[in-house]
């Protein structure tokens, strides 16, 4: 079954074209990546998602439900967490837990809570003030505030920006845990290193769809860069990231005593998705 | 009812833990009752001060109790937590409902500091009937002013914007409500934008209640009218608070 539906979902601010003609499906129990500059419209898409913008058109179904009409089923199953950490200052960590757990009714809620604290690791903070935070740790409450009602889908904006690794790594493993257990996690992020962490990623700009695919073969849209140095003199030959290309690259130079040093240098993940936002930003000028 | 009493239980346990909100919402009036103390006091012995001194405090109390519950809410809106809210399962009515409820428990101490100040330092004498119609009248007025501060909040996007609104709203009723001088003076048309200001009900009640002998039924109906308010703001309040972009 697929978590999320979207047929060309479209929503403008004035002149400004926000999603243009969307239209993407995300499977049940997938982690979903969306990756894009800013103002390529991640955040106007999950607030698409989570009910809170009314598109201009297109069709939305998150659950088989339609997050404006049915909103108040849907609420109870979905978990969303905002690009800014949207908690309340002046009261502790653990009352924005309760507050917000409190909402979905959700059962031996006082537990639930201590573990989850224990999770984020705020368990010594728990009784602190919010407003005596680092922003790490503002974002870890606000995931503990997304999790507590055991959702079925959850949408987090950015979740781990400002997020020390350590944690970083434990809340991506917490996401891959509740991902086998048939969460859906539709996440939007800035750091590319997590890209390489979803089922599928969806690349986007100026609220339209780049390319859809999973980490392993966008990396192999990836070129790589061969410099050999012959007698000092370096050639650079760019060939895809296929071992048959290096070795017939390699071939044309029979490897002479004078090759002095053989270097590859291979795109990463990042450099394979600005580059696809540049071919297209070039297209669109053209 | 129950995300309701959620929302109130919060918005005291967030005004409690803000101290610096709780002295401007308390200490603030009390401040301001005691400058204008100093002020009547240079009045001749002619003018009659005790006459202003519950209707301003009832201004006093209307303009806090709008200023500090829009700019909160709008403070909801800016830092996310109202979206949140929505999209965490709770309703606007519920949201609504759990913000006044839990301003009536702020407005109600408002109320009874501002009221005893005043009656220890004017040296009012009321019997405790007046007093307690004063309390209430009072307390319907920063009701109303929570409602109006509510309703407001949806046309702001950050706190400055709650502003402008203060000369639109707050400032009119200093000179139209009858709270320095009778409205009967003005020009008709202004007579009638002071009706329009709830503030204009609450000085009527109050100054018919410290007469020596007042009739119930005289103020009943701006006590009707003053209530009635509450329901026609909590209405604008749930039809303009958005829940999508």
């Amino acid at each position: 079954m697929n978590a999320i539906e979207i047929v060309g979902l479209s929503k403008t601010y004035g002149k400004i074209v926000a999603l243009n003609n969307m239209s993407l499906v995300v499977p049940e129990g997938t982690i979903y990546g969306l990756v894009g500059p800013n103002g390529s419209g991640k955040t106007t898409l999950i607030k698409a998602l989570v009910g809170s913008l009314r598109p201009n058109s297109g069709y939305v179904q998150v659950l088989g439900l339609d997050p404006l009409k049915d909103k108040w089923q849907l609420r109870k199953q979905i978990g969303y967490m905002p690009q800014s950490p949207a908690l309340y200052d002046d009261l502790s960590a653990r009352d924005n837990i309760l507050f917000f757990g409190k909402a979905q009714n959700v059962p031996d809620l006082h537990r639930k809570v201590d573990e989850i604290l224990l999770f984020a690791e705020l368990t010594p903070r728990a009784n602190d003030l919010v407003r005596t935070f680092s922003g790490g740790m503002k974002k870890r409450v606000s995931l503990c505030c997304t999790l507590i009602h055991n959702p079925r889908i959850i949408f987090l904006d950015e979740p781990t920006a400002a997020v020390d690794p350590n944690l970083k790594m434990q809340s991506w493993i917490l996401f891959r845990k509740l991902a086998q257990n048939g969460v859906t996690i539709f996440v939007s992020t800035h750091q590319m290193d997590e890209v390489l962490l979803c089922d599928r990623v969806t690349i986007l700009r100026n609220g339209e769809i780049l390319a859809v695919d999973t980490p392993q073969n966008i990396l192999k849209l990836g070129k790589s860069r061969l410099k050999i140095s012959v007698n000092d003199e370096e050639r650079t030959a760019v060939i895809d990231s296929n071992p048959n290309d290096l070795a017939s690259e390699l071939q044309k130079f029979g490897l002479d005593k004078n090759i002095t040093s053989v270097e590859l240098q291979s795109d990463n993940i990042e450099d394979i998705i600005l580059s696809i936002v540049h071919e297209k930003e070039k297209e669109g000028r053209s | 009812m129950k995300h309701t009493i959620i929302i109130a239980q919060r918005v005291l346990a967030q005004l409690k833990g803000d101290r610096r909100f709780l002295a401007l919402s308390i200490v603030g009036p009390l401040i301001i009752i005691y400058f204008l103390k100093l002020l009547l006091d240079t009045f001749p012995p002619m003018v009659n001060v005790k006459s202003f001194t519950i209707p301003f405090c009832a201004f006093i109390v209307h303009f806090l109790s709008f200023i500090l519950c829009a700019i909160l809410l709008v403070q909801e809106r800016t830092r996310g937590t109202l979206e949140r809210m929505m999209i965490g399962g709770f309703s606007k009515t519920s949201i609504i409902g759990g913000y006044s409820l839990g301003y009536f428990g702020l407005a109600t101490v408002q109320v009874i500091a501002v009221l005893s100040e005043s009656i220890w330092l004017f040296k009012l004498s009321y019997d405790i009937q007046t007093v307690a119609l004063m309390f209430m009248v009072i307390w319907l007025l920063a009701i109303v002013s929570v409602m109006l501060g509510i309703f407001i909040s949806t046309f702001a996007k950050q706190e400055a914007h709650v502003l402008p609104f203060i000369p639109i709203i707050i400032l009119p009723s200093v000179f139209l409500t009858g709270l320095i001088i009778p409205p009967g003076g003005l020009p008709v048309w202004a007579q009638i934008l002071g009706k329009c200001l709830p503030l204009h009900y609450a000085v009527n009640i109050i100054n018919e209640i410290i007469k020596a002998e007042y009739s119930v039924s005289a103020i009943l109906v701006d006590f009707g009218i003053l209530t009635g308010y509450i329901f026609v703001l909590l209405v604008l309040a749930s039809l303009t608070l958005k829940e999508t972009e």
